[in-house]
């Protein structure tokens, strides 16, 4: 632990409450709110102590949420540095992503116990103090130690490892060429290293993206509501929302684009697709909403597909159903203030709903039952490990950016001990994850894989 | 009874830059040796400097020690080597004449004044309380003396090895030194036996350089000196003699006067390993002593011999032989790359089978060497021990390998065996501006699991640790150590003033462009004298440091952000003999590591194998608590 950086965590209880906290300590907290804080008027460090705001809070792509910002001055806090406090909505996903962002605009995580730690260092608290501070360190670090352990069995762990021994054959090889002269080494090593360094930024770029539950946390849910025309799509979708987004009409094919919302289920971010009826189109321009409304629907991570209660079900209700995963899949009966005629031994496959979303009924349950749909694929795990999965990204997001700057500098044909250098916090960034002494394990890879030395 | 303020116990690399700082610093001092002709032999190859090595020879150089000069007077070869990849791994390699070097030092430490060789064995230490006060010999000769310094290099319970033969020497034909052993053992050292070896020598005249590689060196050599330029009157040469026509070296039989012209570098010659070579290596394998299991010691990766090249890369069809030359007048040859302890006669064969070397003539057979290292984290960072005030220990036995690692050690021992003497604190060079500091700090905080030899990914700030930087990153130490006089101090505290003030004018200084001319500097293509404006006052050295600070600014910054969280904890101080069984809720391992290395600041602890941040924040929150309650 050092102090002297910013560092940030999550104050309150994940995944308890309807509000949770962000925390910030340290010279840059202001700067760093500025980044990920927008409201009217100044920025926040233009703001006097004790200031109140309500804003948005934004990561560098989109906006996360909106909440209120409290800034203390140093050294009027509990740890007497600056101290910004976002508050935004709980639950399991959002703080998460209000602290990549905090993350991302400048600061450290916190390690565990570490504004307890700062608070004392600064003379916050007294001296009787000190051993629960220890006590408390102890304990905390001691479970992140467990977690931690834990996770190295997973497949994340394996992940790592990969990456770390492909960037060690990289590093072996650019330390080899800089501490043995040209004469020593048996084979040319340097042209491969810029297409290696490519390849593992390509993967780390690639793992990024393709990993799940930050893909999850970062682009959220993609919720699909689909059936055929005039089933109540649009209402449903308003009535989850609580505002008249979609324009509704007795019409059928009224909508005719996909029309895309947000909404949070248990904290989760959640992004909420109407689609065009899907029937025979009339025109092209509802051809072309129906072919796009079936592209979402293949994409999505959630369906909720939408039948007119009222009447019987129709055999293009009963092709597309089956087409549908059970587990991701919520039937919803609308329209049940007309009467339920619907019946069909396949739905018994699905869990389904009875609403009419236009008295809004049943859209309760049908919230309970997405958030049930969602814990189905999504691994919400519990706060110490959801932490570390979190820095892993942070961790694997900086690792690119510092190969890329790596590449950059090769490419230009710039100095090698640069590139080096480069490639070396890329791997400490991953070594310290997995506890290795990375220049040890550099010093061996190289004099295992080069027959050099007098 | 016989008195000496220190006793310096070995005379090689290590010891003699100990002994000659000591002494300079002006403490009568004893330097203990078995032979008093072998000091500051070079036992394995005939060069000084190379990668990393070079940047500790650069800063001994100016702090005051002597195997620079010593190096330059006696050099035969000089190399830049690396000088395509960056100045900060480009490092100088001298070849030097072995017995030139060796009689020079000799010379060096006779007309010291203050200063003694004695031949001599040690057998151990007279202690009071705890501290050294004196030093008795196997014969029964006993000394006083306040504190010694111990680097026995190969020679304690030294053990040769050649094929199934093993002969107790400290090095071939050298008497070893065993009675020293006990002595450590009885109090309390924790030993282990390590390895290394050398490669045969061979005749010149029995070789066939005609089918192998010339190297030559620089036609202007590269100096390890500072003061080359007055040591060897350059300036004043140059004028007279065209560039093709440099060299140096002086003569073998007058090695203390300078160089004059009239003698050329000498090139050394490059060959290959056959396939036969590899052959005749596998097929005898079962009599080598290192692959026959007779050798029990840890052996150097770094270094390694033919017999592991042969085993470990058996696709690679050979292995580079360097044909180096012992000296000027020297008829040995070392043909570097072949160190190994097979039997005599398969290291016959397997030398004929290399071209050019058919006929080699042996003047000695290869061998590997067996010998008694201490763990080095038994000591501080100023290289005495935590256990015994006034014992240091220096070179070889603290687990290294390489004259460079042993003489940097030498001389910080030395210097700090000294100033204990004279009641003044210890120097410690920080990891964070030398590789002196780098290497000792490996060696205390983190120990050593086989021969620890330097390499540039040692250090965490390489761009900023180099060669040519040297005396800007020394002056500060040097000054306070006080060997190097006083105007060269100041003339370096100039120039950096110069450099200074010429970063601070390019910073500044708008171009045509509207961008200021640092930031013009700092494209690859730009040098300083493409610049539009100039201060064409200023020396080549000076400009070379504006042109690499300004180049690598933002470089050097980054290197710095990421120590800056080793810097911060580097300057909170851990008391000595910090009691860390009063924190209750440190791990136990933890509180075991802690109390056993005794780290000198938060930064070395948390450089300690295993040891937590967490456990670093309890013990900073003790140090706290103890100031605290202290005021």
């Amino acid at each position: 632990m050092m102090t002297g950086d910013t560092i940030a965590a999550i104050a309150t209880a994940l995944g308890e409450g309807g509000i949770a906290t962000i925390r910030i300590s340290g010279p840059q907290a202001l700067l760093v709110a500025d980044r990920v804080f927008y409201c009217l008027g100044p920025p926040p460090s233009q703001r006097p102590a004790q200031t109140f705001a309500w804003g948005h809070m934004h990561d560098l792509e989109r906006q996360i949420d909106d909440g209120i910002m409290l800034i203390m001055h140093a050294p009027h806090s509990y740890t007497r540095e600056d101290v910004v406090e976002l508050q935004c909505h709980g639950g399991l996903i959002i703080p998460r992503q209000v602290l990549r962002a905090v993350l991302q605009a400048g600061a450290r995580m916190a390690e565990p116990g570490e504004f307890t730690y700062r608070a004392f260092i600064n003379g916050r608290l007294d001296l009787v103090q000190a051993e629960s501070v220890n006590d408390l360190i102890r304990a905390r670090s001691d479970r992140a130690v467990r977690v931690a352990k834990e996770y190295k069995n997973g497949r994340f762990s394996k992940q790592f490892r990969e990456f770390y021994d492909h960037l060690l054959s990289i590093a072996s090889d650019l330390e080899a060429s800089l501490a043995f002269h040209e004469d020593e080494l048996p084979q040319t090593v340097l042209p491969d290293i810029l297409n290696q360094l490519e390849l593992i930024e390509l993967k780390i770029f690639d793992f990024l993206k393709n990993w799940q539950n930050g893909h999850y946390v970062r682009e959220g849910i993609s919720l699909v509501i689909a059936g055929r025309p005039n089933v109540g799509k649009s209402s449903l979708m308003n009535a989850l929302l609580g505002k008249d987004r979609v324009i509704v009409s007795h019409q059928p094919g009224t909508t005719r684009d996909v029309i895309e919302e947000f909404f949070i289920v248990d904290g989760m971010y959640t992004r909420l697709f109407d689609t065009a009826g899907l029937r025979n189109a009339e025109c092209a321009a509802e051809e072309d909403g129906i072919r796009r409304a079936y592209d979402v629907l293949r994409k999505a991570d959630i369906v909720i597909y939408v039948v007119d209660a009222s009447n019987v079900i129709q055999n293009e209700d009963i092709i597309i159903i089956k087409s549908l995963p059970t587990k991701r899949c919520l039937l919803v009966l609308n329209k049940v203030d007309l009467g339920c005629l619907v019946s069909n031994p396949l739905l018994n496959d699905f869990r389904t709903i009875e609403t009419s979303a236009l008295l809004s009924v049943g859209i309760k349950e049908v919230v309970r039952e997405i958030s049930i749909l969602v814990s189905n694929f999504v691994q919400l795990n519990s706060f110490p490990e959801t932490i570390i999965t979190d820095r892993h990204w942070i961790i694997l997001s900086e690792t690119r950016k510092i190969l890329n700057d790596g590449i950059s500098v090769l490419r230009s044909s710039g100095d090698q001990v640069i590139a080096a250098n480069f490639v070396r916090l890329a791997i400490n960034s991953i070594g310290n994850l997995l506890g290795r002494d990375t220049t040890d394990d550099v010093l061996s890879s190289v004099f295992s894989k080069f027959c050099i030395g007098k | 009874m016989k008195h000496f303020d220190l006793i310096i116990v070995g005379a090689g690399h290590a010891g003699c830059e100990a002994a000659l700082a000591s002494a300079r610093m002006g403490l009568h001092t004893g330097l203990i040796c078995l032979d008093r002709n072998a000091v500051a032999k070079m036992s394995c190859n005939p060069s000084i400097g190379g990668m990393a090595k070079s940047h500790v020879v650069y800063e001994l150089d100016i702090l005051g020690g002597e195997m620079a000069r010593n190096a330059d007077f006696t050099s035969i070869q000089f190399r830049v080597l690396n000088t395509s990849k960056g100045p900060s791994v480009r490092s100088t390699r001298v070849q030097s004449d072995k017995a030139a070097y060796s009689k020079r030092m000799i010379s060096i430490i006779n007309n010291v004044t203050n200063l003694v060789i004695v031949e001599g064995e040690v057998s151990g230490f007279f202690c009071k309380s705890d501290a050294i006060n004196g030093v008795f010999f196997k014969d029964g000769r006993e000394f006083e003396c306040k504190a010694a310094v111990v680097t026995s290099g190969t020679f304690l319970e030294g053990c040769v090895f050649i094929g199934g033969c093993k002969f107790p020497c400290g090095r071939f034909g050298d008497r070893r030194s065993y009675s020293l052993v006990s002595w450590l053992n009885n109090n309390g050292f924790k030993m282990a036996r390590y390895k290394t070896g050398t490669p045969p020598r061979l005749h010149k005249k029995s070789i066939n350089s005609t089918v192998m590689e010339m190297q030559n060196g620089l036609l202007t050599p590269c100096f390890f000196s500072s003061v080359a330029d007055e040591l060897f009157n350059l300036n004043e040469k140059i004028d007279h003699y065209n560039k093709a026509a440099m060299f140096h070296v002086e003569h073998f039989t007058d090695c203390m006067m300078p160089w004059s012209l009239g003698s050329g570098q000498i090139p050394c010659f490059l060959t290959k390993t056959t396939g036969q070579t590899s052959k005749i290596i596998s097929d005898n394998l079962g009599s080598s002593a290192l692959y026959s299991g007779v050798i029990s010691g840890t052996s150097v990766r770094y270094c390694p011999s033919i017999e592991d090249k042969v085993v470990k890369f058996c696709n690679q069809s050979n292995h580079h032989v360097f044909v180096e030359p012992e000296g000027r007048d020297s008829v040995e040859i070392y043909p570097n790359g072949t160190s190994n302890s097979l039997p005599e006669d398969v290291q016959h064969r397997m030398i004929h089978s290399i071209p050019g070397l058919e006929n080699a003539l042996f003047l000695r057979p290869g061998y590997a060497i067996e010998y008694n290292m201490i763990d080095p984290t038994q000591l501080t960072s100023y290289l005495e021990s935590k256990k015994i005030s006034g014992l240091f220990f220096a070179g070889q036995i603290n687990g290294t390998t390489g004259y460079e690692e042993a003489a940097g050690q030498g001389f910080v021992a030395g210097v700090n065996a000294a100033r204990k003497i004279q009641g003044k604190s210890p120097v410690i060079f920080n990891r964070l501006s030398s590789y002196l500091g780098v290497m000792i700090d490996d060696l205390v905080t983190k120990g050593v699991n086989e021969p620890y030899r330097l390499f540039t990914s040692r250090s965490e700030r390489r761009l900023f640790i180099r060669q040519d930087n040297a005396k800007y990153r020394m002056s500060q130490f040097s000054s306070e150590i006080g060997l190097r006089n006083k105007n060269f101090i100041s003339s370096i505290e100039k120039e950096r003033a110069l450099i200074n003030k010429e970063m601070q004018r390019l910073g500044c200084c708008l171009s045509g462009s509207g961008q200021t001319l640092a930031q013009i500097l700092k494209r690859p293509e730009i040098r300083y004298t493409n610049l539009p404006e100039i201060d064409s006052s200023l020396s080549p050295k000076v400009i070379e440091q504006v042109e690499l600070n300004i180049k690598y600014d933002g470089y050097l910054e980054r290197e710095m952000r990421e120590v800056a969280r080793l810097d911060n904890l580097e300057a909170v101080q851990i008391p000595d003999a910090f009691n860390y069984d009063g924190i209750s809720s440190l791990r136990i391992e933890a509180r075991e590591k802690l109390t056993r290395i005794q780290p000198n600041t938060l930064g070395q602890a948390r450089r300690i194998p295993g040891i937590t941040p967490a456990d670093i924040a309890m013990v900073r929150i003790w140090l706290h608590r103890e100031e605290s309650l202290r005021s």
